[in-house]
């Protein structure tokens, strides 16, 4: 076991770590150069920076907008993210490691501030779960995944939590470290490519919505004809106007035309 | 562009992988990425990127010189190619430099820190200010889109002539002086490789090898946009090289013959082996297709002899630049794969180069128009993530990026522990300097009295090579005492007296040739067999066990400090022996120098004269002080020479 744990610890995790950071750094970019490419597309209509600047950081700072509308769970995610994020990268036992490994450090939580926020992440990341199986309007909105991403969260802390902490279950110390560090590798694995790259791309939600979410001029004519329905104009509702081509073209692996 | 895409795929996966290589590099040094060692400095590195990639460009001299001065001006077509592939060799050797250098951002020194003695600095000079020329010449091609830069562009363009003889001045100069820069060292490489006319071989095969690269180019990216192959107009540089070739054959056996070296042909060294491979791809099978009739018309059999040519050429370089050096301790130097992959990543980013101002600018005659660009295509689904991915140009980013950022990922995957976190030196343990020290008490009182000094004086001299490497500075200790003043001289240098005895000797404590050592041996103090204390004994009750809470060691050890010493011990990790001996011989040598208008007494050789078959000439045994403070007698080194 302590060669599986050495292997996630070691070339795992750098694998996980160095997809993480670049993969992220690709996304954003991206994000950024079609925010570019739409702005360009759609010069002739007008960008509101003011009122995206605005609704940035509104929605970035949970207390100011959605606080009004669903406080508990405003703040609850709030502190759930607060944990997730500082925990890890200030937990004196992940800096030793950096340490031994790389030879950089940086300031440590104290341990007993560390064992806090972990228990507020595992209380926090369950109440989000359960918020969402138990409130009837959260359901009806979620995908099959969304029940997954709190639980794999909150994994690593749990393990973490009982592998520091040795009077809760002292033989199990290798086991715990297993889980933990193949779960945390995991998420960082995960991050890019996944909804959790939200935590770069959440800031470029409103840019995204009010720059490039635009049609280029004479979209609707050129998706028409894309969909093989170019003899018909695209403002006039035809009820004989239906999916079935493009299902078609699904199935046999092409775009019909 | 089928073929251009999958290529560029290819790439950017390189370059990702070198990416994850050059961030360990640049974070933790030679030691973690390379198989270069003190005895094998230069490497795959010097070899291909700098000597190879500087070779690779010379098409763009020769190719201007035949068009611009040759006035031959059926070529003109690939003067524009030619240019780019020799710009971009030239920044592919700048960068892969930049991962040689222990301390690349040293690089500018060369241009205030003159050493004009020395072929590298003509190398660097010619280098930097060819790649200004490159830029120059060509700065018009991207410049002809910019309204802005016309005129500009017609001033270049009326410099063109001059541009071009700097240009075949500086690659003369420099082609051949990276042969000079071997020159140093006719014991290091191997005999069938050293020769005293190396700058005009490297200069003859520049040439051939820029011909065979501007053939190799126009037929690859011929089949990689699908163009018309240029069978025809490549004939005749073929053939140029050819002659070219058969020059650099006649010269090379023919310097081997002159200086009798030719018996080495035959000879049961893996070199041989080596060599024979390297002529026959750099000359010999190139020179028989060319002779074939197939060579006139097949572009692929042109494009073969190019490619087995320029393998030959450059493995050549490669060579001369580490892989025939013979390593003093007959180490063999083998690329570890990271330079493998830093050096094909360097080759990746200059072809992405190449691609990009081939689709961009007007490299050739016409753009390599994009079927796929076209606005009227009807837009195709990924067969991987069943979705449109976008026009070509965003379909390429979302692609190409993808596959940097998993190739970088698996580049750190790979790059194991110890190698991201370096070994560092390898541990060197240091002995007693060698030599009749003898009695130096009996010496110093015969200097007193005036009276000649009795045969067991000794002659007090030391040979210092703490490695026992034969490889020293001889070091007159009696004469250094009696310079400094005698008996009271002692503690300029000595600052530490070991138990039971007195100004000990420097490897007591500085006991690593490299390496810093701890000099206090905690296992020692704490172990029954040792001196056996209870941690209380130096340690302070109720605090924590670190070196913050511990009484000082001249509590028990009253003379461990030379009365006037003049080196202050502050702490006890003792720098490396190297360290110690420089920074003790060195500091005191330089403040003479000055006092007494002596500048050579502080130059690397006023100590370091070579090398010393110590044990051999004195047939001496010498011994150490093992820790327990017995001594030992050991054999003498064995240093297995290859001359």
């Amino acid at each position: 076991m302590t060669a599986w744990i050495d292997f996630a610890r070691g070339p795992l995790f750098r694998l996980s770590l160095a997809l993480m950071v670049l993969g992220l750094l690709r996304i954003f970019i991206i994000t950024l150069l079609e925010v570019r490419d739409g702005y360009r597309a759609n010069s002739d209509k007008i960008v509101s920076w003011k009122e995206i600047r605005r609704q940035t950081l509104g929605w970035l700072f949970p207390m100011f907008r959605l606080w009004r509308q669903r406080p508990i769970y405003s703040t609850v995610s709030f502190l759930f993210h607060i944990g997730l994020i500082v925990t890890p990268i200030f937990l004196a036992s992940h800096i030793l490691l950096w340490r031994q490994s790389v030879g950089i450090s940086w300031a440590a939580l104290p341990q007993v501030a560390a064992n806090w926020l972990a228990l507020l992440v595992i209380f926090t990341g369950a109440g989000l779960f359960l918020g969402r199986a138990l409130y009837s309007p959260a359901r009806k909105i979620s995908h099959r995944q969304d029940y997954f991403w709190p639980l794999l969260l909150i994994t690593p802390f749990v393990t973490g939590y009982i592998a520091s902490n040795a009077v809760i279950s002292p033989r199990t110390y290798q086991e715990m470290m297993l889980v933990h560090i193949y779960s945390g590798d995991l998420i960082l694995l995960l991050i890019p490519f996944t909804k959790l790259a939200h935590c770069v791309l959440a800031p470029l939600s409103q840019l995204v919505t009010g720059v490039a979410w635009k049609f280029p001029p004479g979209a609707g004519d050129r998706v028409a004809e894309t969909l093989g329905f170019a003899d018909r104009p695209t403002w006039v509702l035809n009820p004989r106007l239906t999916t079935a081509p493009v299902e078609e073209a699904i199935r046999k692996g092409g775009v019909a035309k | 562009m089928d073929r251009v895409r999958r290529l560029k795929l290819i790439l950017w996966m390189l370059l990702g992988l070198a990416a994850a290589v050059a961030i360990t590099r640049f974070f933790f040094g030679l030691g973690a990425t390379t198989h270069l060692s003190d005895a094998t400095p230069w490497g795959l590195w010097v070899g291909f990127d700098v000597m190879g990639g500087v070779a690779l460009a010379a098409g763009g001299f020769v190719v201007t010189a035949t068009v611009y001065i040759f006035k031959l001006d059926e070529f003109h077509s690939i003067v524009r190619p030619a240019v780019l592939t020799a710009f971009l060799g030239y920044v592919a050797v700048a960068v892969g430099l930049l991962f040689d250098l222990g301390l690349p951002w040293h690089i500018w020194y060369m241009t205030i820190y003159w050493n004009p003695h020395s072929p590298l600095f003509e190398v660097g000079w010619c280098v930097m200010l060819y790649l200004t020329v490159l830029t120059l010449e060509f700065f018009p091609v991207p410049a002809e889109d910019i309204s802005a830069l016309a005129s500009v562009r017609r001033f270049l363009v009326k410099l063109r002539i001059p541009l071009v003889i700097v240009g075949i001045a500086l690659s003369t100069l420099h082609q051949s002086s990276l042969g000079s820069l071997f020159l140093i060292m006719p014991y290091r490489l191997f005999p069938l490789w050293y020769s005293p006319i190396l700058p005009v071989l490297f200069f003859v095969s520049a040439i051939g090898l820029g011909l065979m690269m501007v053939i190799l180019e126009s037929h690859f990216t011929a089949y990689l946009y699908r163009r018309k192959p240029e069978t025809k107009l490549m004939r005749p540089l073929g053939e140029a090289a050819g002659w070219v070739l058969i020059l650099y054959l006649a010269l090379r056996f023919g310097d081997l013959a002159y200086r009798g070296q030719l018996h080495y042909l035959f000879a049961s060294a893996w070199q041989v082996k080596l060599f024979w491979v390297e002529i026959a791809a750099m000359a010999i099978v190139p020179l028989v297709m060319l002779w074939q009739r197939q060579f006139r018309k097949s572009s692929n059999w042109q494009w073969a002899t190019a490619a087995i040519a320029t393998t030959g050429i450059v493995l050549n370089r490669i060579d001369v630049g580490g892989l025939a050096d013979l390593s003093r301790g007959g180490s063999l130097y083998l690329p570890e794969w990271t330079e493998i992959v830093i050096s094909l990543g360097i080759v990746a980013a200059a072809t992405l180069l190449f691609l990009f101002m081939v689709e961009h600018f007007r490299v050739w005659e016409h753009r390599p128009a994009d079927p796929d660009a076209d606005p009227r295509k009807l837009p195709e689904f990924n067969k991987v993530g069943f979705t449109w991915l976008g026009t070509p140009v965003i379909a390429g980013r979302v692609k190409y990026s993808l596959a940097f950022v998993l190739a970088a990922g698996f580049g750190f995957l790979l790059l194991g522990s110890p190698r991201a976190a370096s070994m560092g030196a390898t541990p060197t343990p240091t002995h007693r300097a060698r030599g009749n020290v003898g009695n130096i008490g009996l010496q110093l009182a015969a200097a007193r009295t005036g009276k000649p000094a009795p045969a067991t004086a000794g002659t007090g001299v030391l040979y210092l090579d703490a490695d026992l490497t034969n490889w020293g500075v001889t070091f007159y200790h009696q004469r250094e005492i009696d310079r400094n003043g005698g008996e009271k001289s002692c503690v300029i240098c000595h600052h530490m007296n070991m138990p039971h005895d007195q100004e000990s000797g420097c490897y007591e404590c500085h006991r690593d040739m490299y390496l810093p050592t701890d000099s206090f041996r905690h296992d020692w103090h704490a172990s029954p067999k040792g001196a056996n204390l209870a941690c209380v004994q130096c340690h302070e009750r109720g605090y924590p066990r670190t070196s913050a809470h511990v009484k000082p060691c001249s509590d028990c050890h009253k003379d461990l400090v030379p009365a006037g010493a003049t080196i202050k011990i502050t702490t006890y990790i003792a720098p490396s022996y190297v360290d110690a001996m420089h920074t003790l011989c060195i500091g005191c040598h330089v403040k003479v120098a000055q006092k007494e208008n002596k500048p050579e007494i502080a130059r690397c050789a006023e100590c370091h004269k070579g090398k010393l078959n110590f044990a051999a000439a004195q047939n001496y045994l010498y011994s150490r002080h093992a820790p327990a403070g017995r001594l030992v007698v050991l054999p003498p080194p064995k240093v297995s020479e290859v001359h």
